[in-house]
């Protein structure tokens, strides 16, 4: 297998401006077949852009895009297809019930699923007494739950978290990370984004720090911590005596506040 | 390497379901936009007489129209674009147009709904009936004046973001309608000529005569011809700039 076809995520030269801001700057990375990929920078970094590129939602003035081979600009449906997706902020109508928002998203992504089979996917998550329950109706960690399974519910290449575990309780956020090691297991690749550093060096085995729209370091987590851990920057942000990632990552990013 | 993609049959029948669902079950609403044409046909019983039937049918239609094509649509395309179910959808392998084709349809029936029970409440109440013909017209012409409205309510989600903001919008333009639509019309003297030709070449003036006309398809003349095209071209000039300024996000 070439290093392409090795790779279910290509992107390349990727740029994104809205209007004179640059907001994505010729990053390119690249996720591996069956690897957790974080991407990770301060607030207004470019993560979210850089994401929403892959999924279709933007246009990027320039670079390439390739999802298992499909180009996202010239063949979005294709690309989209092996595309599994949970937003930062989802939301389904309000109106529906969970199994039902199921059965929608089962449907457009052209799964043949009886209502049974859909009740036996709520019934791996625990929620299969919340069938009948509005979206809305449910905790935090739950709607996170339900949204993961539809990300994944077509059995996609690749699976794209947005900030997955943001507002989450201890307890929730590690059965997120199993469920997205689990989800790793199944021959899925996972790029998620996340502020959370000790999520990035518990789940992923590749990250890239990503800065005002560009990438400034791409490495295993421990590889960047190994490669960083005697700059004298990382050293005068270390607080517990031993380099972690979040040194290097403000070592890298700076300490100064982002909106 | 390909990757299959969903048929657009499958898509549009799944997406059908979930937005007749969610029409359902805000049937509180539905039945809301309901009430002002009802309350119309009441009102109006002693008008049947003396301005005829067509004339009260036609703006119980019209007013219902413009509840739902104006404020039903735009409120809950804003709503659902506020709340991010549109970029859910969208980074799905289906077209965009196949999303809001859907919530058209949905509209669509809701229209002949509204023209059917406006028809019901008109026989039962007030005694109106029409011809087979005028029957068959009037459903074409009030999908046709359903539309400019849905053009009109894509125009304002088109033009602005804020959920909050369409709905006063959609409010403040339902309201111009009624009271210029009604009064203006019934009292011609009062309001003057030039006032009186605006409102009559008004998307709610138009679509009223195309509905009266097919309501009596024996007195359809040039003037309902005319008015025909101009709810024709309101609806592509509004579909146009509404779908030219619509964002499927807020941010």
């Amino acid at each position: 297998m070439s290093k392409q076809q090795d790779n279910i995520l290509t992107v390349d030269g990727l740029s994104i401006s809205y209007g004179s801001f640059n907001a994505v700057q010729n990053v390119s990375f690249s996720v591996r077949r069956g690897e957790i990929f974080g991407l990770l920078g301060p607030n207004g970094a470019g993560k979210t852009s850089t994401l929403s590129a892959v999924e279709g939602l933007l246009k990027p003035q320039a670079g390439t895009i390739l999802v298992d081979g499909n180009n996202a600009v010239s063949k979005p449906l294709h690309a989209r297809a092996s595309l599994g997706v949970q937003l930062q902020s989802t939301s389904f109508q309000p109106e529906l019930f969970v199994i039902e928002v199921l059965q929608l998203y089962a449907g457009v992504y052209g799964v043949p699923a009886s209502k049974a089979d859909l009740m036996g996917i709520l019934r791996e998550i625990n929620l299969e007494d919340s069938a009948m329950k509005k979206f809305g109706e449910l905790s935090g960690g739950q709607q996170q739950r339900v949204s993961l399974v539809i990300a994944t519910i077509h059995n996609p290449k690749l699976v794209l978290l947005d900030e997955p575990t943001t507002g989450l309780d201890p307890q929730s956020r590690r059965q997120l990370w199993e469920r997205i090691e689990a989800i790793r297991e199944r021959g899925h690749a996972v790029l998620l984004t996340t502020h959370s550093m000790e999520e990035a060096e518990s789940v992923c085995d590749r990250i890239a720090i990503i800065d005002h729209g560009r990438v400034i370091a791409v490495d295993t987590p421990q590889g960047m911590i190994d490669k960083h851990r005697d700059d004298p920057e990382v050293i005068a942000v270390s607080r517990r005596g031993r380099i972690t990632l979040e040194d290097v990552f403000i070592a890298l990013t700076g300490k100064a506040i982002r909106s | 390497m390909e990757t299959s993609i969903p048929k657009i049959s499958t898509v549009l029948k799944t997406l059908l379901r979930a937005d007749f669902t969610t029409q359902w079950r805000n049937r509180r609403a539905v039945v809301l936009t309901l009430i002002v044409p009802v309350v119309i046909l009441a009102l109006w019983k002693v008008f049947v007489e003396k301005m005829g039937g067509p004339f009260v049918l036609s703006n119980s239609i019209t007013i219902g129209l413009v509840a739902t094509g104006l404020m039903g649509y735009s409120n809950s395309i804003a709503r659902d674009r506020d709340k991010g179910i549109f970029q859910r959808l969208r980074v799905a392998p289906l077209p965009s147009w196949t999303i809001m084709g859907s919530r058209i349809i949905v509209q669509i029936v809701m229209i002949l709904l509204i023209t059917t029970f406006v028809f019901i409440i008109g026989k039962q109440y007030d005694g109106i009936t029409l011809t087979p013909l005028a029957y068959v017209l009037t459903y074409f012409t009030a999908l046709v004046g359903g539309v400019v409205y849905l053009s009109i309510g894509q125009m304002i989600v088109g033009r602005i973001q804020n959920p909050e903001t369409v709905n006063s919008a959609s409010r403040f333009i339902y309201f111009i309608f009624i009271m210029s639509g009604m009064l203006g019309e019934m009292y011609i003297n009062e309001v003057g000529k030039t006032i009186h030709d605006i409102i009559v070449w008004s998307p709610y003036g138009t679509v009223k005569t195309i509905l009266a006309a097919g309501m009596e398809p024996a007195k359809w003349n040039n003037n309902a011809s005319m008015a025909l095209l101009a709810t024709l071209g309101y609806t592509v000039v509004c579909t146009t700039l509404g779908i030219k300024w619509f964002k499927w996000n807020t941010k």
